[in-house]
């Protein structure tokens, strides 16, 4: 089995409240992006932030599970797409922690219906490392809704 | 509390498709080409799921680490974290190492140690991410 190794850098100057790092992609060199506390716990302002990142991290995650769990069950989709909402709160006790991550997905599918891509939405939940690994803290949610070949 | 979105969509087949993260709701980076090759092999330029949550554990530690040292009187004048995380398919995640050199005036060596090590505890990513076989932490000052 192939291990795969990806790398992220982060160099941080003065304090979180009013320091600020940038968040380096180190295996692909695709990004590098300012992060702030202000960005992170109030409005984004142009800024990501850990949770925003693992919202894409989800999203792209999840989206190859579903197409696995399509084209396994014979209907391979034409297109997919994925909106994650991830949502850190302020739990009694326990401090700061990431509660939840909203999955809503479409997909143009043919030969696909309401049930089958429902069911390989809830499998691709189940296959999804990610998925899987954020429940340690997080409700993972799954709403998934097929649309018509050349629909919205 | 806090809300972040990411935006994705794939075309075609696992393996031969590809996809595109569209955007995020801040606005910060998209869209970005993501392929299962350059995910389960060689990045070649694209990004991965698996380096967006190294991106996200280190920036999430970072935060951490930085505000335990400015509550302990001894804020961080720079910290360089790096997070390497290891994916094998069909198991899962099943590594993340964390490093992290820091300059930290009035602080030893010990004492970094032990404040990295409660960041690598209690940010919301490594709790979000308890599930995780292993997480190793580096600090040295």
């Amino acid at each position: 089995m192939p291990r795969i190794v990806r790398e992220a850098a982060v160099d941080w100057k003065g304090s979180t409240a009013r320091g600020a790092g940038v968040v380096e992609a180190a295996s692909s060199g695709a990004f590098a992006l300012p992060v702030t506390l202000a960005s992170r716990v109030a409005g984004p302002e142009g800024k990501t932030s850990p949770e925003e990142l693992l919202a894409a991290a989800h999203a792209a995650c999840f989206v190859t599970s579903l197409g696995s769990e399509l084209a396994r069950a014979g209907t391979p989709p034409v297109r997919m797409h994925v909106h994650c909402r991830v949502t850190m709160d302020e739990v009694e006790g326990k401090g700061h922690l990431i509660v939840a991550s909203a999955i809503t997905t479409r997909g143009v599918v043919p030969g696909a219906d309401r049930a089958s891509f429902a069911q390989a939405a809830e499998a691709a939940d189940a296959g999804c490392p990610f998925s899987s690994l954020i429940k340690a803290s997080a409700t993972v949610t799954i709403d998934a809704t097929l649309e018509s070949e050349g629909g919205r | 509390m806090a809300d972040r979105i990411g935006h994705v969509t794939w075309r075609g087949p696992l393996v031969e498709g590809s996809g595109t993260i569209d955007g995020v709701g801040s606005g910060a980076f998209g869209p970005l080409d993501v392929t299962w090759a350059s995910r389960a092999e060689d990045p070649n330029g694209r990004t991965s799921p698996e380096e967006l949550l190294a991106a996200a554990h280190a920036a999430c530690f970072s935060m951490a680490l930085a505000h335990a040292l400015a509550q302990a009187g001894t804020p961080a004048a720079k910290l360089e974290t790096s997070a390497t995380v290891t994916f094998v398919p069909g198991t899962g995640i099943t590594k993340v190492a964390l490093t992290v050199r820091g300059t930290v005036p009035g602080l030893d060596e010990a004492g970094f140690r032990e404040k990295a090590e409660d960041a690598k505890v209690g940010c919301p990513v490594s709790r979000a991410l308890a599930a995780v076989d292993e997480i190793t932490l580096e600090a040295s000052l």
